[in-house]
This record gives C-alpha cells, structure tokens and sequence, in this order.
C-alpha cells in the first residue's frame, strides 16, 4: 500500500514538471504583458515537432534539440509580442483575448495541414527505461524531463531576481507607468517576456518528446493543467505556478489511483475550487514574484 | 466513345498535358478533355447511359482528415484488386465488362459521408458499393445505400451493421466476435487468466469492455481488474499502477494510439509481465510497429483479416507490398476479397443492375479463389447479411510482422508467450 502511494507520488511528481514549464510561461505573459496567452499550448506543439523532425530526418537526441526549439521560439515570442500583441495592448481586453485565441486556432489547424493528424513519436535509447528501487521505477526520460524543467524555471526566478532585465521586467509587471516614467522600454521589458514563455513552452516540448506522441492537438492536453495551475498558484506568481503544477500532478495521480483512471482531473478540479473558496487569490496570497 | 470517356475520368489527371500527334488524336483529346471538364464542372462523375462493357464500383473511403492514412491504403488495394480482375478478363458473362472503380473521399466525416455517398449514386450508375474502414462512417454510408437500393459490402464491424438492412452485406467477424476471441487468446497464454480490462470512457471503449465482461464467465476467464480512463492522458503511470497492484497476468486494452503507446512503455518501464492485447484498429496496421519499434514484439490483437492466412492471401499481399512498401493491412485485406466477392456475384448475376447483383450476394456460396480470403475460408450471406462462417483471426507481432496465431486453423505461427 505505501509503496503503491509512494509510486503514485513519483508519476505525480515528475510529470508536475511538465505542468510547471507550460504553466510558468502563462504566468509570465499574464504578469508582465497582463494577456492571457491562450495559444500557450500550441507553441509546446511546435516545440514537439521541432525535435520530431530534428531527430528523424537529423538524428538529433530531442534533449539537444532544446538548443534549437528555445530559441525558435523564443523568436517566435519577441515577433508574436511586436507585431502582433503590442498593437491589441489597450484599455480593453476582448482584442487580446481573440488575438490569442485566433493565433491557438490558426497554429492548431496550420498544423493540421502541414504535418496531419497523425500521431509521431520518437524513439530515443532512455525512452522505454526506467530505474529501479525496490519496488518503485522512475522513468529516465520523465526525470530527465523533470530535472531539466527544475533547472530552467531556476534559472528564470535567477533572471528575475537578479538581472538588471530581471528587475525591469518585475517592475513593468508592477505599474507599467511608473517603470516607463522611471526610463525603462516596456515594449523590449515585454518582447523578452513573451519570448522567454515560449522558450519555456519549447522546453517542455522537446522534454515531452522522448515520451510522448506528438500530434496538432497536443498543446490542448497541457494547457488547460497550465491555466488551472495558472489560477492555483496566483495569477501571475512564477513560484506559485511551480508548485501549483507539482501539487496538481500528484493530485490527479492520487486520483487515478485511488478514485478512478477517469477521475483524475476531478480531484485536480476538487483542489482548485477549495483552494479559490478558502484562498480566492490563490495559494500565491495574491502577489505577484 | 463512351469507353473513352470512361477512361477520360479515370485518367483525369493524365490528360492533362497530352501529346496529340495527329488530327485524330486531336479529336480524340478534345474528346477526353471534354470530359473531364464536364466531370470537374459536375463534381463527381455524372456520365449516364454506360455502355455494357464497364461496370461500375463505387468506392468511399477517407482520403483527407484524421484517418487518411488507413484510406489511402484501402485506395491502393481497391485498385489493386480491380486491375487483378480486370487482367484476369473482367466480368465473363457481361462478355468481358470491365470493372470502373470511381472513388469518393468522405473525408473522416459522417455529414460528408452522406452527401458524399447520395452524389455518388445519383451521379453515377453504380452496380455495388464498398467502405468505408470506419463503423460510424459506414453506418451512415449503408443507410443512404438502402435507400437508393444499392447493395454495399463493408469491412466494418459494428453489429449494428445487421440489424434491418437488406441491401449490406458485411462478409468478416462481428464486433461481438472479437471480444470472444481475444478472451480465448488470454486462455493461450496462462491456464489461469487474470484479465485486467483497461479502456477509454467512450462510446467505442465501454461497448467494446462491455462486450468483454459479458463473455469473460462463459468463457472461464476471471477479469481482475475493470477500469475506464480518459481518452488523450498525459501519463499512464498511475493506471499501470494500478494494474500491478491488480494481479492480472493479461491486460487489454481498449485505446486508441496514443494512449496505447504510453501504456506499453510503461508497462517495459514498470518491468511488468503480462501479456497485452491491443484489440483491433489501429493496432493492427505497419504504423503502429512503426511508432512503437521494438516494444511492440510479442503484442497481441484481432483482426477480421491478415496477410498470411493463406496462399492467395500472401499472393496479394506481395502484389500490395510492391506497390505501397507495406504489408498489406486488415482492412484493405479484407477490400480485395471484398471485391472478388463482387466479382463473383456480378458473374452470377449476368448484369450490372444493382438489385439484381443483391440478389446475386445474398445466394452467394465461395469457399476457393480470392473471393474467399477470410478467416475461415468460406462466405455465404445469412438474410441478415452477416457471413455465416466469419470469424476473426487472433495476431502478434512478431519480428516487425504481424503474425497469425489464433484459431488453430488460420494460425500461421506459434503464439509466443512472455
């Protein structure tokens, strides 16, 4: 029994950290640039066949090509951000919500077209591998995915804390005004913003892609675990989207294994509606890291 | 002429650029191209008044959208099968007509397989219909079929395909079948099978369990574990779990891809060993060994046909191979007996008249040549339109090839057992 629960808790954990890297980079566009990003999820996808293709037609190890999806699309962001996102920045929030709605629909189906519905998978020599413990495994590929996504969101609270951009970019997301009045470029604060949450959305895509079948519809799966984590962990609060993730894995594979393999999100959705009834600003009390 | 413009459509696309030499090839391009712009200009195909030397067979499988793939194939066998005929002199007793296959995409979509099957007859004289891979697509497809009185004959497996129709005709196992199939293949494996049933929480996945947990007693089969999951999970962890902790030494899972890939990793992961059956669908096409390589040794499955079941079975399937690269699939299999079948009934009916080639199909008794590549070997239509001696075949993967282990009489291979 503890070690069924103690398993169950190992398969939470590690893929909370997926849940992490899609969900901080939510956070992150809605602290600093203050939209909701609903195409979040597509950019993993892009990030999924960024590493598909690299490692079937180049035989890149989808770990490496993470020097090649962060930055696409870190891109991708600083270009999304200027021309499209500064120009629906404004008093009004419905430009913004359908710009980002539009981009997850257009990706969604341009994807479609281009690459079918059909499921790619990549095959790498630690993806069917597992360690083991007594009776407990962990999968290589998901601590990997794991240790990996724990290092990157590392280093984005050390950027923030501690780089004059890091800074700028905190205070931007405290009163867009006064930072401007205090000389700091929002526009540039905010492209590197947009740009580091795809970067991370392209993480969590080349990590997915050792152990999971890339497809157009796949961002879904994982954005609606990041809005919720978004929500759980105070919106806008890096740190409190890390733990809302990790917590929110371990709950649905306690629920899985306990309540009913088609349980799972209700446990997940149990704790976030306690969690908004007891705390309504979320596990983050409301600030903003 | 009317032959030509019958070969003007099939050839649409060779027509394009062509090479008139002289004045009679010119008029004979106009001719073609005529033709095929009136067919563009129509849609799909509306050249009434056939002449007795071409029959008529409409085929509609999904060519675009998200089971292209599977439709592609079907295409490629379709042909196939309609050139082998075509070669071997064509229809005899409509003094040698040959076969026209006219093909329409339903697009893996059930309101375009309506209108897609309505402007298919109405647009052409058709004598017999086959599709459409899918149950949901073929159900709708067969209706429209009743309707206009033209008989279809259908790979799927739906039931449902039988209950009041007069005009379909399904010559492969049921889906009530299978169930009773892959339980007496957990009973190769282990004298005392455990079954842990994992499936989706759809409409698919709890009628195809459902159907397992009637048959499990009668067949001494004790199911351990019954469990449904959601469809598109982001890990099978917990649920493979739970299966360990269930104690069953056979697990069948009832998924599509996706969610069949995770599950088999995991359980390698878990250094679980029970045996997988996989069912069918999906799992019994070369791209599933394709994604999951290695790990997909030694799983098992049903099918309703597989490429070495016997001589004339591996005959075509080389000819597929040739073609397409790949093995020669379950369904598409099952479409060129399909259309030997056809074959055999217009030779029977001496016309092309639809209802006539009904009667034909319902009369009909094969038991040699391609018209009977079936599990069991023999076809011969109940009122209902089910094959009185259809039955599934139970498969592995073994070595990257699927291999035919169940009954005794189809088996081809020894079933391995870890």
């Amino acid at each position: 029994m503890l070690e069924t629960v103690a398993q169950a808790v190992i398969n939470g954990l590690l893929i909370g950290g997926i849940y992490a890297l899609v969900s901080i980079g939510v956070t992150l566009i809605f602290g600093v640039v203050k939209i909701v990003n609903f195409a979040q999820g597509e950019f993993v996808m892009i990030g999924m066949y960024i590493s598909y293709f690299l490692a079937t037609y180049f035989g890149v190890d989808p770990l490496l090509s993470l020097l090649v999806s962060m930055p696409t699309l870190f891109l991708i962001g600083v270009l999304v951000q200027h021309f499209l996102i500064r120009r629906v920045l404004g008093p009004n929030d419905m430009p913004q919500i359908f710009l980002t709605f539009a981009l997850s629909l257009l990706l969604l189906n341009l994807a479609l077209l281009l690459f079918t519905a059909n499921y790619r998978t990549v095959h790498t020599s630690y993806s069917d591998e597992a360690l083991h413990f007594g009776g407990l495994y962990i999968p290589e590929a998901k601590l990997i995915a794991f240790v990996v996504a724990m290092a990157l969101s590392g280093a984005l609270w050390a950027f923030l804390h501690t780089t004059d951009l890091g800074k700028a970019m905190r205070a931007a997301a405290q009163n867009r005004d006064v930072a401007t009045l205090m000389g700091i470029n929002s526009n540039r604060v905010f492209c590197v913003a947009f740009g580091a949450a795809l970067a991370l959305a392209g993480a969590a895509g080349s990590l997915l892609m050792p152990f999971y079948s890339a497809y157009p519809f796949v961002g879904q799966v994982f954005v609606l675990m990041a809005f919720v984590a978004v929500v759980l962990g105070t919106l806008g609060n890096v740190l409190g989207a890390l733990v809302a993730s990790v917590m929110m894995g371990i709950a649905e594979s306690l629920g899985i294994q306990f309540v009913g393999a088609d349980s799972g999100l209700i446990v997940v959705f149990a704790m976030l509606l306690l969690t908004l009834a007891f705390k309504p600003q979320g596990l983050g009390g409301g600030r903003m890291r | 002429m009317t032959r030509q413009r019958h070969k003007s459509v099939r050839d649409r696309e060779c027509v394009s650029n062509p090479l008139p030499s002289s004045q009679h090839s010119r008029r004979k391009f106009l001719i073609k191209a005529g033709g095929a712009l009136a067919a563009g200009a129509f849609g799909a195909v509306p050249l009434r008044g056939y002449a007795a030397d071409v029959v008529n067979i409409g085929g509609l499988y999904p060519t675009t959208g998200s089971m292209a793939q599977i439709g592609t194939g079907c295409v490629a066998a379709a042909k196939l099968a309609v050139d082998m005929i075509n070669e071997a002199g064509g229809i005899k007793s409509l003094g040698g007509a040959k076969l026209n296959l006219i093909i329409s995409d339903v697009q893996s979509d059930t309101t375009v397989t309506r209108t897609e099957t309505d402007r298919l007859i109405t647009g052409n004289k058709l004598s017999a219909i086959h599709g459409c891979f899918a149950s949901a697509l073929t159900l709708i497809a067969s209706e429209v079929c009743e309707r206009a009185k033209v008989p279809i004959i259908t790979g799927s497996s739906s039931d449902q395909l039988n209950k009041g129709r007069k005009f379909t005709f399904t010559p492969f196992a049921r889906a009530s079948q299978f169930a009773r199939a892959q339980l007496q293949m957990a009973k190769l494996v282990s004298d005392q099978p455990k079954v842990a049933v994992i499936f989706e929480n759809t409409a698919f996945g709890t009628s195809t369990s459902n159907g397992l947990k009637e048959l499990a007693p009668g067949e001494g089969v004790e199911i351990v574990m019954f469990e449904p999951y959601s469809a598109g999970f982001t890990d099978a962890g917990p649920l493979i779990n739970k299966v360990k902790a269930s104690g069953a030494n056979a697990l069948f899972s009832v998924s599509y891809l996706n969610d069949l890939i995770l599950i088999v990793r995991t359980v390698k992961q878990v250094g679980l060993n029970v045996a997988i059956n996989g069912g069918s669908g999906g799992f019994v096409i070369p791209d599933f060994y394709k994604n999951v390589g290695k790990l997909a040794e030694g799983l098992q499955g049903v099918a309703h046909w597989n490429h070495d079941m016997s001589p004339d079975c591996q005959k075509v399937n080389e000819a597929y191979k040739k073609i397409t690269g790949d093995f020669l699939f379950e369904y598409a299999g099952g479409l060129v007996a399909q259309t030997f079948m056809l074959a055999e009934a217009l030779e029977r009916a001496a016309s092309a008249d639809p209802q006539k080639v009904r009667e034909a199909l319902s009369t009909l008794d094969v038991s040699s040549g391609y018209a009977a590549m079936a599990p069991g070997g023999r076809v011969k239509f109940e009122p209902d339109g089910k094959n009185a001696y259809g039955r599934p075949v139970g498969v592995q993967w073994q070595n990257g090839d699927l291999a035919s282990v169940f009954p005794k009489e189809d088996a081809r291979a020894p079933l391995i057992k870890s």
